[in-house]
This record gives structure tokens, sequence and C-alpha cells, in this order.
């Protein structure tokens, strides 16, 4: 698993943004995470999207129901959820540091 | 042209006194609030009301927000519907709890929930149940996007035509759940659950706080949790109609009481009987029971906090044979504590028994122990209902009612039961003189010429009696003062006999002396009247003596008396 972490460290999370289709609110998270991840430097990772109304039962299986909702999945399997259109920087950056490169 | 979208659509929540309460369920096409503390019953009444639709072969899906699966899934087994329900694929179980610690970082929405739910249900779910929602909608940033969403799910099971129900925390303070202040106004229906405990007792109770648009009772109705699940026993359909109210008299199995009842009580009738500890009431009912038995009726009796054994040894002892219609089946003798449930429990397992045994008459020994026992909410309406349920089926009722030491207002705490009861008897007791004598009164009795005056109840090892009572000035008298006066009575007229008989005695007495008197007095006129003759004979000849002396045959101046006096005054 885990073939686009191309970047060979094992300890990188999945990064995972649940969203429906083209609503607003989907479409400003998707904004606001590719923003963050710039700020982080790690441009790089793309995230995975699953769009909930083409894939409802991807929500059922993993248990997203909230949109927009970003899932990071380390690689031990645990998944921390942040809510949210991520609007609120702090908080999203303080779900990425450990993505975070050092500056 | 109908147009049957512009009416009010409902859907059977398959909870008997809710449809009724609601005049035919909850609304199609739109989200229905119910509201309630933790441990209300919420999850319940929504598990319930799927489980039904789900029997009629309905469809739906159960999204839960705060309890696990495998804890729905136990919710549900626990009650006789359960097993149906986990076995039957026509409804889904989502969970949609939030994942733990999870934040939010902005707005977010469910539209990706709504999704599933449509994924999962197909087009025709009847019933979509969204039970603790708020725990994911609490992690909105504003209450105005947590609002927004509950509108999304209105709009959303309007547009799929299903019925929604959202459940929320009800805080005691407000009438919406914490972050969703004013969702009562958006949604157009909503019942509220809730679990008060009173004298230690639970006392559960649901109420339709709104319901735009339709009829519904808007009481709070008490609700039961049972093996059944949730049930609000008061508001169950009652059966149509009313039987004809005959004149059957039927005899109480004291004639004196039915004569002064004019006959008996009136079938279908209430007696209440009421009085304090002792006098009487329960050998009162027994012995209506056992008569009724005896005519081949069948007589539920139900006994509060005195168990059967002791119960019918205590009226086989006044000569009350209640063993053998018990043991016939004529009879069902049913005892309850009154503190091991609930009035609205007692009232559903009166009711139960009621439906199963179907009897002619009902006792309920006392039925104030409803009215007393603790946790008495609803007391009222479980009696009121009872006699309603009892009329409309003919039933014959008798109750009895433990009246306070206190007197006066213990039969005033009595006052509804009494304007309910169609005959109401008190039995007390008399003190006078240093004794108790038990008292019978009718106080009312409706359709019925009656004897208001108080009689005494005399109880004997062969069962109940009336007697006449005297009405001496203001007072009745009873017991030793009665036999007094009786005895007082009868000496009285004794003595008038005496009298009598003395006075006649001496008239006789009088008449015989009178009669001795006379007899004397007509022996001496007799006599007077014998002897009277002799002596004018006597006389007669007595002066013809004289003369014949006087005049001599040879005296031949017999009248010259003068010449012969002459000569003798010569010598």
């Amino acid at each position: 698993m885990n073939e686009n972490q191309d970047h060979g460290e094992a300890s990188i999370p999945v990064l995972t943004l649940f969203v429906t289709g083209s609503a607003p609110r989907s479409q400003r998270a998707r904004a606001n995470l590719a923003r963050m991840l710039e700020q982080i430097g790690r441009s790089d990772l793309q995230p995975q999207e699953v769009d909930l109304l083409e894939h409802p039962q991807q929500g059922i299986t993993q248990s997203v129901f909230a949109t927009p909702s970003l899932l990071k999945t380390d690689a031990n399997g645990e998944v921390s959820v942040l809510y949210g259109d991520l609007s609120e920087e702090e908080q999203l950056r303080r779900f990425l540091a450990e993505l975070q490169t050092n500056t | 042209m109908d147009r049957p979208e512009n009416t009010l659509q409902k859907f059977e929540t398959g909870i008997a006194g809710l449809d009724r309460a609601t005049r035919g369920g909850l609304p199609k096409g739109q989200a229905t609030l119910v509201l309630g503390q933790p441990a209300a019953g919420k999850t319940i009444l929504c598990l319930q009301i799927l489980a039904r639709a789900v029997e009629r072969g309905e469809r739906g899906v159960f999204v839960t927000f705060e309890e696990s699966p495998e804890q729905v899934r136990r919710d549900a087994a626990s009650f006789t519907w359960g097993a149906d329900l986990l076995e039957s694929e026509r409804w889904q179980l989502i969970d949609a709890g939030p994942h733990p610690g999870a934040e939010a970082a902005g707005e977010f929405d469910i539209g990706g929930l709504l999704s599933a739910v449509t994924a999962a249900a197909g087009s025709n779910a009847g019933w979509v149940i969204f039970d603790g929602i708020d725990q994911l909608l609490q992690l909105q940033p504003t209450p105005r996007a947590a609002i927004e969403q509950i509108r999304r799910i209105n709009d959303h099971c309007e547009t799929h035509g299903q019925a929604v129900l959202i459940t929320g925390k009800a805080r005691s303070d407000s009438p919406a759940p914490a972050w969703l202040e004013g969702i009562e106004f958006l949604l157009s229906s909503s019942l509220l659950l809730s679990a008060r405990v009173v004298q230690q007792k639970l006392n559960r109770s649901l109420r339709v706080t709104k319901y735009r648009g339709s009829d519904h009772v808007a009481d709070e109705m008490p609700m039961l949790i049972d093996g059944e699940g949730i049930q609000l026993p008061y508001h169950e359909a009652l059966p149509i109609g009313q039987p004809a109210a005959g004149s059957e008299r039927l005899n109480t199995g004291i004639p004196r009481l039915d004569s002064l009842l004019g006959g008996g009580i009136h079938r279908g009738s209430s007696l209440l009987i009421s009085g304090r500890p002792g006098t009487a009431k329960s050998t009162l009912a027994g012995t209506f029971a056992e008569t009724r038995a005896r005519e081949g009726e069948r007589v539920l009796y139900i006994s509060f906090d005195e168990l059967e054994t002791a119960y019918v040894r205590n009226l086989a002892s006044v000569g009350i044979d209640l063993a053998s219609p018990v043991a016939s089946g004529t009879v069902r003798f049913q005892d309850f504590s009154a503190y091991a449930s609930s009035v609205t429990e007692h009232f559903l397992a009166l009711r139960r028994l009621i439906d199963g045994f179907a009897p002619d008459c009902l006792i309920i020994d006392p039925v104030s122990a409803l009215l007393k026992a603790s946790a008495t909410e609803g007391a009222h309406l479980a009696t009121e209902q009872l006699s309603d349920l009892a009329r409309r089926r003919g039933i014959t009722t008798v109750l009895t009612a433990l009246s306070g030491v206190e007197g006066p207002e213990g039969e005033a705490t009595l006052g509804y039961v009494s304007t309910l009861a169609d005959t109401w008897i008190v039995v007390g007791y008399n003190e006078r003189g240093g004794e108790r004598n038990r008292s019978l009164s009718i106080v009312k009795s409706r359709g019925s010429a009656h004897s208001n005056q108080q009689r005494e109840l005399i109880l004997s090892d062969s069962g109940l009696d009336l007697a006449d009572v005297y009405a001496s000035g203001s007072e009745v008298l009873m017991g030793t003062a009665r036999a007094m006066k009786e005895r007082e009575n009868q000496e009285r007229e004794r003595q008038r006999q005496l009298e009598r008989e003395r006075r006649r005695l001496d008239l006789e007495q009088r008449i015989l002396q009178a009669e001795a008197e006379r007899q004397r007095l007509e022996a001496e006129r007799d006599h007077l009247d014998r002897t009277s003759g002799e002596t004018d004979r006597l006389e007669h000849d007595y002066h013809e003596e004289i003369r014949r002396r006087r005049d001599p045959d040879h005296d031949p101046e017999p009248f010259k008396e003068g010449q012969h006096a002459d000569g003798g005054k010569q010598h």
C-alpha cells in the first residue's frame, strides 16, 4: 500500500479529503488544504479525495459523514479527523504539524 | 382534483397510544424532533417505531451518532420486537459517531451523510432516524451552522417522502438541545420524553409538544417501558360504543343492603366503598364477589398489598367462600404490591388482566393503594381510565377506598373517585359509650331511590347483615346502645301491658264488687218486699185484736167509753 508515498518514509501519514461534489465548502476545503500544504512545504503531497455523492459507501466504510472532512491515517492505521472547510488555519496547522518539513 | 401533496400525510408509529394521540402517526416528508433527557427512552422510541415499520414491510435507516451499533442492537434485543428487527434486512444501521478526538476547523455539512443514507435506504425508506446527531453537530463552530444541517435533513426527507426522527437531549431550561436553539421552530413536530423520579419511583411520560397542521393530544401522557417497549396505556383505543345502560340489578349478597339500594346495584355501574381500616370494606367486597360468582359470573378480584391466601382465609372466617370459585376459575384473584410498580405499570397490568380474563365484575381492594402509593403521579388518571374502561365494557366494578383516620379530609381525597362512582357507600365506626360499632350509609346512588339513613353493619361468622338503627334525638344508636334502647323499649311496652292488665283487673274487680253490692241490695229489696206484707198482716191482726178486746161480745154499750171512764174516776 501507500504507493503514492514515493518519499520512501514509511512514517508519513496518508491524507484523505472527503467532499461532496463541488459544494462551496468542499471547494473551500480543497483550497485551504492546498494552501496550508504549501505553507508547510509539503505541496508535494497529493491528498486523496473521496466524493461521497459518488461513493456514499466509502463514507459508511470509513464512518465519515460530515463533509468536508480531512482524514489522516498514519502508518500504523490510526485515524484522526478534522471536520470542516479547514478555514481555521491554526487548527489545520496543528493537525498537519507532523508533516511539516524542517524549515 | 385532489392534490394529496398539499395534505399532511402521516406514517403510523405502530405505538398504539402515540398513533391515537397524534391522530394517525407522525408526518411523512418532515422531520420530528424527539427530545428527552438521557435515559428518557428516545432511542427505544425510535427503534420501536422502526421495528413496527419493518414488521409492516417498510424500509428504514437508523443512524446512530452516540451509541455504538452493538449498543443499539443490544437495546433492541431486550424487547419482544427486537429479535425480528435484528434479523430483518429491510433496514440499515449506520454508525455515524464522530471519530474520537475529532475536531472541526470550520463549518461542515452532512451532505455526505445524507448521500450515504440515500444509498443505504434505497428510494423507498419509510423511516430515517438520526439518533444523537447533536454529538456531531456540536462540532460546528456556530449554532447557526448546526441548525442549518437540521434544515438540510428536513429538506432531504421532504424530497424523499420519508418520515424522519431526530433525537436530541432536552435541557430543563430550554425547549431545544444545546447548540440547536431554534430547532423547535424549524421542525413542524416534536415529542418530549421525560423521566421524573417522584418519591423514589420513575415516572415516565411523553408529550406531543408540537404538531403543526394536525390535531393531537397535547397533554403529558404517562408512558411505560416494559418488555414490549414503550406504551402509553391511557391513550390506547378503548372499545367503540357503550353497552346499553340496562336496568338489571345485581344483588350484593346482603338482602337488606339491596333493598336500601332499591334492589341492588345496576349492572355495569361502579360501587365505591370507602371507610377507615377495619370497617369491613373487604368483607362487603368479598360478599359481592361470592354472590356474583355463585350466579356464574366471572369476577376479577384485585387485592393490593394483601396476599391471596391471607385474603381468602380472612373472608372464610366470616363465612365467605372465595376459595371454591377461585379453584373453579370463576373468580380470578390477583394480588399486587402497590409499591412494587408505578401507577402506570399497575394500570397496564390491570388492563391486560381485564383484556385477558374478560370479567363480568371487577373488584379492586383498595383502589386507594393507587392513590396513596409512592409515585402517585397519574393515579387519578389511572382510576378514571379504569372506571371508563370497565364502564365501556359493561363490567360492574366495586372499588374500595381507605379513608384516612383524620376522617373528613380522608374522604375529601377520595372526592374525585366518588364522583366517578355511581354508588358510594361509606362504612365507618360509631363510637359511643366505650364501644365501636360498624356503620354503613349510602352517600349516593345514581338512578336509585335509596335510603340515606345510617345502618349498623353486623359482622358475624355467617357473614354480613344490616340492622336498623334507633334514631334518638340527633343520634343514631348502635351496638350496646341500640340493644339498650331495644331493651328499654321492650320494658316500656311490657310496663304498658302490665298497666293495662292491672287496670283491667281493677275494673273487673270493681265490676265484681259492684255486682255483689247489687245482689246485696236486691236481696235487701226482696227482703223488704217479702217482709212488708207480713208486717201489714200482723199489724192488721193486731188492730183486730185490739178492737176485739175493746168490743167484747157481751158488752151492751161497747161505744160508751166516756161513761166507763167516769165510772173509773169514781174508784
